[in-house]
Order: C-alpha cells, then sequence, then structure tokens
C-alpha cells in the first residue's frame, strides 16, 4: 500500500484500520480482468483490521 | 496487549446429510469450547444456510454468515469424509467468504464411519483452507469409527476424546489470540 492511499477507517469504531495481509485474487469479469497487473498476474485485495473491534474489511488496489 | 473482547471461535458442521454422525462430534466440540473461559462460540449448520446451488463463490454470500465469520477469531470445522474428501456443500459454503478469514485460525474435527477419523479428507482440506486466508493448525480431531465413539442420542462412548480435544482446543486458541494481535496491530508494511 503506498505511503500516499488513505487509511482504512473501521465502519463500527471510526478508527484507523491495520493493514494486514494482501491476497492477490483472480479477475471474475471482463472489468476486472482489464485491472489485472501484468507482473503478478491477478489483483490485489488489500485486508484490514479495526485493532478496536477486530473488524475485517478490504478493498481492490492496482 | 491485553484484549477485553472473548474470543469468538464458532463450530461450522460441514454435511448436510441425513443421519449424519457429524452432528455428534459437532455439538461435543462446540460444548467443550464453551467450557473455556474467554471463549464465546456457536454451532453454525451448513444446513440451515440460504445458499442457493445455481451461482457459486462470493456472488451468493449470505449477509449473516459473512457477519458470522467477520467477527470470528478462529473457526473449527467438522468434516466428514466422502469419497476420501470433504464434503462440496461445505466447499459451496466457505467459498462464499474471502476476507472474513484471512489470518484466522481454522481447526479441523474429522468424521468417519471407517478407522481413519477423516484424515484423507482433512489431507485434501488443509489447501483449501491455506488458499481461503485461513491458517490451519497441526492439531486435528479425528472421530474414526464413530459410531463406537457417540451413542445414537450424542453421548460420547470413549472419554479419551476429551483429552485429545482438550490437546485441539489450547492449540486453536493460542493461535487465534495470537493472530488477532497481528491482524489488529502488525501492519503489513
Amino acid at each position: 500500500m503506498s505511503k500516499d492511499t488513505p487509511k482504512m477507517i473501521c465502519p463500527k469504531c471510526r478508527v484507523e484500520m491495520n493493514h494486514h495481509a494482501e491476497k492477490l485474487v483472480d479477475p471474475v469479469n471482463p472489468k476486472e480482468a482489464a485491472q489485472v497487473d501484468p507482473a503478478l498476474g491477478g489483483l490485489i485485495e488489500e485486508m484490514h483490521c479495526c485493532p478496536g473491534c477486530g473488524t475485517t474489511e478490504s478493498r481492490r488496489t492496482r | 496487549m491485553a484484549d477485553v473482547r472473548p474470543l469468538n471461535i464458532p463450530v461450522i458442521l460441514g454435511t448436510t446429510r441425513k443421519g449424519r454422525m457429524s452432528a455428534h462430534a459437532a455439538s461435543f466440540v462446540a460444548a467443550e469450547l464453551a467450557k473455556r473461559d474467554g471463549v464465546v462460540t456457536e454451532l453454525i449448520d451448513i444446513a440451515h444456510l440460504p445458499l442457493p446451488v445455481d451461482d457459486a463463490g462470493e456472488g451468493i454470500k449470505d449477509p449473516a454468515f459473512s457477519a458470522k465469520m467477520n467477527q470470528a477469531d478462529a473457526l473449527v470445522i467438522v468434516s466428514p469424509e466422502y469419497n476420501h474428501s470433504f464434503p462440496g456443500l461445505l466447499k459451496h459454503v466457505l467459498d462464499s467468504c474471502l476476507k472474513e478469514y484471512i489470518h484466522k485460525a481454522a481447526g479441523i474435527v474429522g468424521v468417519s464411519a471407517g478407522p481413519f477419523g477423516g484424515t484423507r479428507g482433512i489431507q485434501n482440506f488443509v489447501p483449501v483452507l491455506r488458499e481461503l486466508g485461513l491458517v490451519p493448525l497441526f492439531w486435528d480431531v479425528n472421530f474414526g469409527n464413530v459410531n463406537k465413539v457417540f451413542d445414537e442420542s450424542g453421548q460420547l462412548l470413549d472419554q479419551g476424546f476429551v483429552r485429545r480435544t482438550d490437546k485441539f482446543m489450547k492449540e486453536l486458541i493460542w493461535m487465534a489470540k495470537t493472530l488477532r494481535y497481528g491482524r489488529q496491530n502488525f501492519p503489513l508494511d
């Protein structure tokens, strides 16, 4: 994750979440296929966890 | 840093087959888990999840199941062995989520009518859990010859499983605590 990328905010606690994992996922439709990172062969999904309540959220990055 | 929230460790009963003996195993494990201080659990029966079979993957995510997986700190998955593997409907259910599982411990309870306690199914199951981002334990509980382990009412006939399950749960809880701390506090970068 770039340092310029904003932190995810927990929808319950409104605190910054901890970015603890990234997973390479396969595209499931043409729109996603167009966004595949050719070096990695897939899309990166970032996983974030709230340090307060443990809620997990994710988002796609390029 | 102490976390005051109890560990949330649901037990997933991974078969829908009528007459399933795995239900007795799942009830036993859930009851043992509920005895632990600082742990909350519930039994999730995949037969009761409203997932369609005319689609698959995250497109069929059930909001209630997703929320339970999100809140979970670890999972216990009770899986019988069918034709040397785990039930297809169990994978159908697990495939409906992803972010909810990442960096969470998963303990497997194998069940079989034969002597091997689901070990062949577990061998096939572990790579699936890994791909889902779960962290499988190196302890399993294996209910082989399950018709001799529980009676028809679900009463445990072999008390040796209490100690085996205790060892499994100690490892599960250690992993659940450690991974929760890591998820919440250690950044990837």
